[in-house]
């Protein structure tokens, strides 16, 4: 999608680390040899985690104990409808990201926005339309709120939306009292469950909702001051750019991607649990960050992240299936977010120059 | 701990008994020979001589790059200098093997511009911090003990303040003493050497003030005293000798009381001692700006009474398609001048206009958008975009431009990048590799390229060459001056006099957040800019004053 962006760049990039100190002169002279060596490495670079993707699929396809189920149209639909929350949550996380800032309330706002379109619809009877909007609409407040805390009270996002997950959580557990919330609009689970094309129609959803946020943060100057924001807030500061507005604006978009999740969510489960969300925040910040290290390497970057929650998805199913206990996933996660996040930092240094 | 208690030891004793002032008068307490440095074949000091007395307070002066930092820190130990002898109370070591560890073995103490001291912490942790606390058998903290022996040392160097005090409430000449009873708390007499490193850079008049009185106190009771400075005043009012540093050698120097201000100056820019005096004579004399300058180019930008600290009562205007420059100490007040105009620091008085309308930004974003920019000091900290690429940072202030029909318009962005970059004679393989890869040089032409092109009406910069290599150097002052000639007024902050000198058509002299002179560098010379610039004295801004009500 981006590919315009980078090829040249990147390979510009391994030139310079060659020339840096040594100067233009000696790596003028063998510029030929260097760029013919380096042009798969940069590639590689960008695209070793769809390659290991692909890889992936192709293993356990091809593997006795999964290849039977695991390429079937069943499991593939099961994974993706599986996923989209996570998705969604991990696109709410991008943006804060970006701009520098953790956000681990995004969990607890997916699951607060699912009790809520649940509750509007279970417990209060309104329409269907209503109540997802107000699903997500109260989590479009919480995200605001916390960009409030972060861009106005100049607030730790990582310790005040840890703070608001936990206040987040006591709150679904007050509401709900540790109860799942049923008997939602059938109609509603029904779009949860059904599929459109041989897709679950959730995948749809989240496939444009990513199409926005990836339109968002390369295509337009918010995007690309969010990024500036993201890399040095004072120099943003001194040319010009709205540092606390456009911060605030991530974070209500991210707490709007969230509501939307859980919006999702309570149509995958056909009500709500009270949960503190912390099962979707996890999974989320590892695609988030094994995204960082594809596609753009060394950014937070959409298509980077959808290729992250696939590439977790796609292994976990891959192990479950070829007869892995479950507590698998967890570990697969862990391993997958400590990698990502010491990669993405490694390949974020290197970029800057600072690592080499 | 232990290492500590070793160094006490090492120390002979001084004569047990009352203090005795000028105990150590007379004597050498601390003196260097033929101190030879150079790095990387640039000799940083070559051959230079240095006696201190005891008991007495030495000031050590010269300007950028006169090897005043490079000796201090061969003394410290810092470095190691390449030949010459340094000799501590009589005891001569060579100069190769001198370690911070022997150094302070010795006796000698050294205070630095950056006090090492923890704001958050009480005056007590901060003592304890360096000498280690004193603890029972069971490594707890004897907190009385400790409070006692510093509330001791407080009262000995006559800092009025309580050893639980918070650091952070302390005055900053406070600060600076309690740095300086630190580094002395181990000594039993006034035996030790102290050396301040430019301790008043970045204090207001009145704490300054303050602080050389309290260390005159300390020389009278027969501490041996080194002080690194560039203020006059200060040499002065507290000096008893002087030794002027210029391109790593003894330029001059003597007793304070036989050297003129004027002598010094002349041996800090290396003039002859006549033509130099009248230099300043002529300098700190300057009239106001060209009468007929003034008539012609209408004031773009005019400051009335701009104030706020370091800042009283500032007057400056800048003409369209003028070069202006701001010529000042660290601590003048020179960066503030600027963030004011730019509108990040709010102003405690004064107005502004910019072609005759009140120009009051509320923020940097809206200072843009009245066209007046800003390129920072600190280019790493404040204006690049370390990880981003050189195309990234060269259009994070025209963003918006290239958002064409709903999408970023990266074809057009990357043509105008290179035809910027060509403009500007950036040196860069390539407009997507992070600016962090290209020279300081380069990396400033970006930032400086990307304010160009949204064609300012005033542009600010501060130090705009630093780190900056000479080639850079003259591609920069080329673009200046090619916006100059399109008729932006531009303001230059710098403390590289000779940048000034070549750059601009008028220089103002910033001292103490007064601007104390107006002065055409083309008939002002290098000397005289220095002696203004440096001159700690407030004679001239009354005698400017005068003029002004005269005429």
């Amino acid at each position: 999608m981006d590919s315009s962006h980078a090829p040249a760049g990147s390979l510009e990039a391994r030139e310079a680390t060659v020339a840096g100190p040594a100067g233009s002169e000696s790596s003028r002279s063998r510029p030929q040899r260097r760029s013919g060596g380096r042009l798969p490495g940069a590639h590689l670079e960008r695209f070793a985690l769809p390659l290991l993707l692909v890889l992936i699929i192709a293993f356990f396809g091809v593997f006795p104990a999964s290849s039977t189920v695991f390429l079937s149209g069943a499991n593939v639909s099961v994974v993706l409808a599986n996923q989209s929350v996570v998705t969604l949550v991990a696109l709410a996380l991008i943006f804060p990201l970006v701009a520098g800032h953790f956000d681990f309330s995004v969990g607890g706002i997916a699951v607060l926005s699912s009790v809520v379109t649940a509750a509007s619809m279970a417990h209060f009877s309104l329409p269907l339309w209503l109540s997802c909007l107000l699903g997500v609409a109260v989590a479009a407040v919480v995200g605001a709120v916390n960009g409030l805390l972060v861009a106005r009270f100049g607030m730790n996002a990582f310790v005040s939306t840890l703070g608001m997950a936990t206040l987040l959580g006591g709150l679904i557990q007050w509401y709900t009292g540790g109860l799942a919330i049923i008997g939602v609009d059938p109609a509603f689970t029904t779009f949860g469950s059904s599929a459109w094309l041989g897709l679950p129609r959730v995948v749809f959803v989240v496939a444009v909702l990513a199409f926005l946020a990836w339109y968002l943060l390369t295509h337009t100057p918010f995007g690309r001051a969010l990024y500036a924001i993201g890399s040095n807030n004072r120099a943003a500061v001194l040319v010009g750019l709205p540092l606390r507005r456009y911060t605030q604006t991530a974070f209500c978009l991210s707490g709007t991607l969230a509501g939307l999740a859980g919006v999702i969510l309570a149509a995958r489960t056909g009500g709500a649990n009270a949960d503190n969300g912390t099962y979707l925040l996890f999974p989320a910040l590892a695609a988030v960050f094994l995204g960082a290290t594809a596609i753009l390497p060394g950014r937070f970057n959409v298509v980077g992240t959808v290729v992250g929650v696939l590439f977790v998805a796609v292994s976990v199913s891959g192990l479950t299936l070829s007869g892995a206990a479950n507590w698998v996933d967890q570990v697969f996660n862990g391993v997958a977010l400590l990698i990502a996040v010491g990669l993405s930092s490694y390949l974020g240094r290197r970029r800057s120059g600072q690592g080499t | 701990m232990a290492a500590h208690n070793e160094h006490r030891r090492s120390v002979p004793a001084a004569a047990a008994g009352t203090e005795r002032p000028g105990e150590h008068a007379g004597t050498v307490a601390l003196a260097a020979h033929g101190l030879v440095k150079s790095f990387a074949g640039a000799p940083a000091l070559s051959g230079v001589d240095l006696t201190v007395s005891g008991g007495t307070i030495h000031a050590l002066l010269g300007g950028n790059g006169s090897g005043k930092s490079t000796l201090i820190k061969c003394l410290a130990g810092v470095y190691q200098a390449d030949a010459g002898t340094i000799s501590i109370h009589g005891e001569n070591l060579p100069a190769r093997q001198v370690t911070p560890r022997r150094a302070r073995a010795a006796g000698l103490r050294f205070v630095h511009q950056d006090l090492g001291l923890f704001d958050s912490l009480s005056v007590a942790e901060n003592f304890a911090l360096d000498a280690g606390f004193p603890t029972n058998p069971l490594h707890g903290i004897r907190w009385r003990e400790l409070q006692n022996r510093v509330d001791g040392l407080l009262a000995h160097y006559a800092i009025a303040v309580r050893a639980t005090d918070r650091l952070g409430s302390l005055r900053p000449s406070q600060k600076t003493m309690v740095a300086v009873a630190r580094a002395l708390a181990d000594q039993q007499e006034s035996e030790y050497t102290l050396l301040l490193d430019e301790p008043t850079a970045s204090l207001a008049e009145d704490e300054s003030r303050e602080l050389m009185a309290a260390l005159r106190s300390r020389a009278n009771h027969g501490q041996t005293i080194v002080l690194v400075t560039h203020r006059f005043r200060e040499i002065e009012e507290v000096a008893d000798h002087v030794t002027v540093l210029r391109d790593g050698i003894v330029a001059g120097g003597g007793p304070v009381a036989d050297t003129s201000i004027a002598a010094i100056v002349d041996m800090m820019s290396g003039a002859s001692l006549t033509a130099g005096s009248a230099g300043v004579e002529a300098a700190l004399r300057t009239p106001a700006p060209p009468a007929q300058g003034a008539g012609a180019r209408s004031p773009l930008f005019e400051g009335r009474d701009l104030s706020r600290f370091p800042l009283s009562d500032v007057n400056l205007s800048v003409a369209s398609g003028e070069i202006v420059g701001l010529a000042g100490l660290a601590g003048s007040g020179r960066s503030t001048v600027l963030r004011a105009i730019f509108g990040d620091t709010a102003l405690t008085g004064g107005s502004m206009s910019l072609d005759g309308a009140p120009h009051e930004p509320s923020s940097p974003a809206d200072a843009v958008r009245s066209g007046v920019v800003f390129v920072p000091e600190n280019r790493h900290r404040d204006a690049a975009f370390l990880d981003l690429g050189v195309r990234e940072n060269a259009s994070a202030t025209v963003i918006g431009r290239y958002w064409r029909r709903l999408v970023m318009n990266l074809r057009m962005e990357r043509d105008e990048t290179h035809r910027l970059l060509a403009d500007h004679s950036v040196r860069a393989d390539g407009i997507e590799i992070p600016i962090s890869r290209l020279s300081g040089g380069n990396q400033q032409k970006v930032i400086l390229a990307r304010w160009l092109r949204r064609k300012p009406r005033l542009l600010l910069l501060d130090e705009p060459t630093q780190g900056v290599d000479v080639t850079s150097r003259r591609d920069i002052y080329r673009s200046l001056r090619d916006i100059a000639a399109q008729g932006c007024g531009v303001l230059v902050a710098s403390s590289d006099l000779d940048e000034l000198a070549e750059l601009c058509d008028r220089i103002l002299v910033l001292v103490e957040g007064h601007i104390v002179a107006d002065l055409d560098p083309a008939d002002t010379g290098r000397s005289a800019l220095a002696a203004a610039v440096m001159a700690a004295d407030h004679t001239p801004v009354h005698l400017r004053k005068d003029q002004k009500t005269n005429g």
